[in-house]
């Protein structure tokens, strides 16, 4: 037992990356379910890679600053969103093609301003994640926008899912939608930019959605959907930095893996639409 | 009320029908019929502000916001979606300011007026078509608005369904509410129904119904 304790009392830095971790699987999983459910799971992935050119050219410009990389990344992520809706608005493709499109070219010009940007930053570090790279300032960030984006969440429940089941009907009784729908995205930015430090540029996005989709597998209730994917998301950031710690991997990568394993498990034995579910006689045996 | 004035609506800047001008009185009963892909439900849907016209405009003497109800077809839901029926229905509480317990006692009443009591905790995956239709049209009885826009709402109703659709129909033209219905069911809006507004590329016409029931195809012809 004292073996998934002992590397956090012992090490400072394993329990930053313990709390920045957690507080961030409780924010990013619930917005993973709402990502899901509004059919924008792609978005996340873009976002995800668009952010790198932006912390790459703030990691170029003003070295390793956290509000820096924070702005340069949320900027990059938001016009990623905004530029691959503008393209399929005025070409009428649809948008999860012009996100596909979208993405190698970010992550590819992230990667070479990286490599102009020289030495200094581990290309590993920042694409796949280290527990090292959760120092103070890293840690509050994350902690006040875990804060932040549940506050916010909770402010703007009721109009995004409603938003999610049927836009059409919102936009006859309220204006709200479209805020709404402006504020999850940033929130969505926001926390894969946050998240990218200690779980990679490319891994934090798994912790986003993995949870949910697992969740989706355990409940046909959105409250507990919401609660479930925060509970999963933040398990598998403590197993997956043991993970990490034990055997001398990357984090992001351990974290994603164990998130990936619970949504095949629960894909095959989860109560709602698992795959045992459809076979009763299976379940009987 | 609603107003149309030299109204043209459709995709890719090429409009579907010559101008239109019509005006729906408060208290009216108006079915919009036509052609698959002739323009009806994209008309509603310009109607009720949620997709802009061509050229010409729509007055509504209603606030937009909570004014005006709209039906979609029920296709365009997320079968999916983890909610229960009830939530379903009292969404259409939004912008209606009431205590707690009034919602209680009117989400009960709109549920059973339209036989849904049992079905409340269920989620809308295993509802039949039918079932949710008649929760929309729940949620739709429970707002305030005065003009209610329905594209199709008989689709998935079955003879029982039906009935209580027209009841409440009658009973929101009693309150002075304007009504517009899309529907392909010529035959049984006949009986219920006073004004029809046939849309065609060659011309829309706004008449008493009984004059569509009978010649529909040469009507179309001769406009």
């Amino acid at each position: 037992m004292e073996l998934l304790w002992e590397p956090f009392t012992e090490f400072s830095f394993m329990r930053r990356a313990l709390f920045g971790g957690i507080a961030l699987a409780c924010s990013a999983g619930p917005l993973g379910v709402f990502l899901i459910l509004r059919r924008m799971s792609l978005i996340g992935d873009a976002i995800a890679h668009g952010i790198l050119p932006g912390t790459a050219l703030a990691f170029w410009l003003f070295g390793l600053s956290l509000p820096a990389l924070t702005i340069g990344g949320l900027i990059a992520g938001l016009s990623m969103a905004g530029l691959s809706a503008w393209i399929s608005r005025r070409t009428g493709l649809r948008e999860d093609a012009s996100l596909a499109a979208l993405y190698p070219i970010s992550l590819a010009s992230g990667v070479l301003l990286l490599g102009l940007g020289g030495p200094k930053l581990d290309l590993i570090h920042l694409l796949f994640g280290s527990a090292l790279a959760v120092d103070t300032t890293t840690l509050n960030g994350m902690l006040g926008t875990s804060v932040l984006s549940l506050l916010l969440l909770v402010l703007i429940y009721r109009a995004l899912a409603l938003d999610s089941l049927d836009p059409l009907f919102l936009r006859s009784v309220s204006h709200f939608g479209a805020l709404a729908h402006g504020v999850f995205l940033t929130l969505v930015v926001l926390n894969l930019v946050i998240g990218f430090q200690a779980i990679g540029a490319l891994m934090v996005v798994g912790l986003m959605i993995l949870p949910a989709a697992a969740a989706r597998f355990w409940s046909r209730q959105l409250p507990v959907l919401l609660l479930l994917a925060a509970l999963f998301g933040a398990t598998c950031v403590w197993l997956g930095l043991l993970l990490s710690y034990y055997a001398n991997l990357p984090s992001g990568p351990c974290i994603v893996l164990l998130a990936g394993f619970l949504y095949v498990t629960s894909v095959v034995i989860g109560p709602v639409r698992g795959l045992l579910r459809s076979f009763p006689s299976l379940t009987t045996i | 009320m609603i107003q149309c004035c030299g109204l043209q609506w459709g995709a890719n800047g090429r409009s579907l029908t010559p101008p239109l001008d019509l005006q729906l009185v408060p208290g009216s009963l108006t079915a919009m019929i036509g052609r698959n892909g002739s323009g009806k439900s994209s008309l509603l849907k310009i109607m009720a502000g949620l997709n802009q016209p061509l050229r010409g405009q729509v007055k509504i003497s209603t606030p937009l916001l909570g004014g005006i109800s709209y039906l979609p077809q029920q296709q365009e839901l997320d079968r999916q979606f983890p909610i229960r029926l009830a939530e379903l229905v009292s969404a259409g509480f939004w912008r209606t300011r009431v205590s707690r317990r009034e919602r209680q006692v009117r989400l009960q009443q709109a549920l059973s007026d339209w036989g849904l009591l049992e079905l409340e905790k269920q989620s809308l995956e295993v509802l039949s078509g039918g079932e949710l239709q008649r929760a929309l049209l729940a949620r739709l009885s429970l707002t305030a608005a005065q003009v209610l826009l329905l594209d199709e709402p008989e689709v998935a109703l079955d003879e029982h369904g039906q009935q209580l659709l027209w009841q409440h129909i009658a009973r929101w033209k009693q309150q002075g509410r304007t009504i517009v219905i899309v529907s392909h069911n010529l035959a049984s809006l006949n009986q219920k129904l006073d004004m029809a507004l046939m849309i065609s590329s060659n011309g829309c016409i706004f008449a008493p119904i009984d004059q569509f029931s009978s010649n529909c195809q040469t009507l179309e012809e001769v406009a």
